[in-house]
C-alpha cells in the first residue's frame, strides 16, 4: 500500500479544512457556517459539475465506452441497495434497512468532487461524461428502497405514494440542478462556456474547500450518533464501501475503464447519498430512523472515502491492472 | 376579543407540504410556519446538523373557530399518526383589528 498517497491526499488543504471542521466540533468551538451557505455551496457544486461534465460528454459523444459506462451505473445502482438490504436485515428491521440500503445504493456527488479535484492533482486523466453516471446513479436505488419495504414487510397496509415516491427520486432538487446543468452543458455554444470559466473554474477549488470545512462540521456532530448506530454498522460504514469498490473496480476492468474513469466508479459504487436520499427516505419510509442513515453516510462513510477511500481504491484499480 | 382555538404542530421539516395541504383544505383563515425548528421526542433528537432539513422540525401555528378543530385534528391524525410530531389544543382570545 502506497502510504505517500493517502498522506498527499490527507494534505490537500480541502481535506485538511474538514480536519478542522472536525476539530473545531470536539475542542467545542462555536465555529458555525451560517445556514444558508452550505446549501448554496452543494448547488455551486453540482451546478459545476453538471454543466462541466454536460461540455465533455459533447466533446466525447456517445461512444460504446460511453454506453457501456452508462449500463454499469445503472446496473450497479439498482444491485447494491439491493445487497445491501439483505447484508443490513441481519441486524436491522426492514425499514432501517431499506433507508440505509438505499442511501448506499446511491451516491455523494461531494465525494465525487473530491475525487475528481484529487485526479487533477495527481495528473491522472477522466472523462467528464462519468458526471453522467453520477446523475444516473443518484435516483434508483430510492426507489429500490421503498419496493425493498413493500415486498419484505409484512405490516405494510397502506399502499405506496408511487408519484411522491418517483417525484422525490427523480425530480428532487439535487437530481434536477445536476441533470439540468449536464443538459446545459452539453448544448452550450464554446463561447458560453468560456464566459462562464471564472465561475464554473476559477473559485471551483475555494467552494469545496469551503463546503468541506461545513462538512466536518456536519460530521463530527453527528459522531455521537454512532453510539446508536453499534459496531455493525460503523462496520458497514466502512466496509460496504471498500467492497462495493472492489467489485466496481473489477467491473471497470471487465469494460475496459481508463484509471481514472474506473477510480470514479469505485466513488460512486462506494459513496452514500447524505442529500438526496435522506429527504425521500423521510416521506417514503418515515419509520426508519433518519439519525441511523444520515449519520452513517455523513460521520463514517463520507469522512472514510475522502481521507482514506479514493487513495485505497486508487491503489486496488493499480493492483488489479485496470 | 373573540375566543378561538389555538393548534400549535409541531412535525418533520419534510412534511410540511403535506400539512400545508391539509390545512388549505381545511378552509382555514392562515397559519403560521417557523422553520429550523430544533428537539427532541418521540423520534428522536432533531438538532439539524444536516443538509436536507431531514433532521429539522417546523412548528405551525394556526387560530380557528371551535367547530373547525374537529375535523381538522382528523385530518391531522394520520400525518402524526406516521410520521410523528405533536398537535396541542388550547384556547385563545383573539384580538380583533
Amino acid at each position: 500500500m502506497d502510504t505517500g498517497t493517502i498522506l498527499s491526499n490527507a494534505l490537500n488543504p480541502a481535506i485538511l479544512f474538514f480536519f478542522l471542521g472536525v476539530a473545531s466540533v470536539l475542542l467545542k468551538s462555536d465555529l458555525e457556517i451560517p445556514s444558508p451557505l452550505p446549501k448554496l455551496f452543494s448547488l455551486y457544486l453540482l451546478l459545476v459539475i453538471g454543466f462541466k461534465g454536460g461540455v465533455e460528454l459533447a466533446h466525447s459523444g456517445f461512444s460504446t465506452q460511453v454506453l457501456l459506462t452508462f449500463i454499469a451505473a445503472i446496473l450497479a445502482a439498482v444491485v447494491v441497495p439491493i445487497a445491501s438490504f439483505f447484508v443490513l436485515r441481519l441486524k436491522l428491521d426492514v425499514y432501517n434497512a431499506a433507508a440505509i440500503a438505499a442511501s448506499y445504493g446511491s451516491v455523494s456527488a461531494v465525494t465525487f468532487v473530491t475525487a475528481t479535484t484529487f485526479l487533477q492533482q495527481t495528473g491522472i486523466p477522466y472523462n467528464g461524461y462519468m458526471v453522467a453516471a453520477l446523475a444516473i446513479m443518484e435516483s434508483p436505488a430510492i426507489v429500490a428502497g421503498v419496493l425493498l419495504v413493500r415486498v419484505y414487510d409484512s405490516k405494510q397496509e397502506k399502499g405506496v405514494n408511487w408519484s411522491e415516491v418517483l417525484r422525490e427520486a427523480f425530480l428532487n432538487g439535487s437530481v434536477v440542478l445536476l441533470v439540468g446543468s449536464l443538459f446545459i452543458g452539453l448544448v452550450a455554444p464554446e463561447t458560453a462556456q468560456k464566459s462562464l470559466e471564472p465561475f464554473t473554474k476559477g473559485i471551483f477549488y475555494g467552494v469545496l474547500t469551503f463546503f468541506l470545512l461545513d462538512m466536518g462540521l456536519l460530521a463530527a456532530r453527528r459522531l455521537r450518533d454512532l453510539t446508536a448506530t453499534g459496531p455493525f454498522l460503523i462496520g458497514f460504514g466502512i466496509l460496504a464501501p471498500v467492497v462495493n469498490a472492489v467489485i466496481a473496480i473489477l467491473i471497470a476492468k471487465l469494460i475496459g475503464m481508463g484509471e481514472g474513469n474506473a477510480l470514479l466508479f469505485a466513488v460512486l459504487c462506494a459513496s452514500a447519498s447524505y442529500i438526496a436520499v435522506p429527504a425521500a427516505m423521510r416521506l417514503s419510509i418515515p419509520e426508519a430512523n433518519p439519525s441511523l442513515y444520515v449519520s452513517m453516510a455523513l460521520a463514517i462513510t463520507f469522512p472514510f472515502n475522502i481521507i482514506f477511500g479514493i487513495p485505497l481504491y486508487l491503489q486496488l484499480i493499480r493492483i488489479l491492472g485496470v | 376579543m373573540k375566543s378561538v382555538k389555538r393548534i400549535e404542530i409541531v412535525v418533520d421539516s419534510v412534511e410540511l407540504n403535506r400539512l400545508v395541504e391539509v390545512l388549505e383544505e381545511s378552509q382555514l383563515k392562515g397559519y403560521t410556519v417557523i422553520k429550523d425548528v430544533l428537539g427532541r421526542g418521540l423520534h428522536g433528537l432533531r438538532d439539524g446538523g444536516d443538509l436536507t432539513d431531514v433532521l429539522t422540525n417546523v412548528y405551525v401555528l394556526v387560530a380557528c373557530n371551535e367547530d373547525q378543530v374537529h375535523p381538522l385534528i382528523e385530518q391531522l391524525r394520520p400525518i402524526l399518526t406516521r410520521f410523528g410530531g405533536i398537535c396541542l389544543i388550547s384556547d385563545a382570545q383573539w384580538v380583533v383589528h
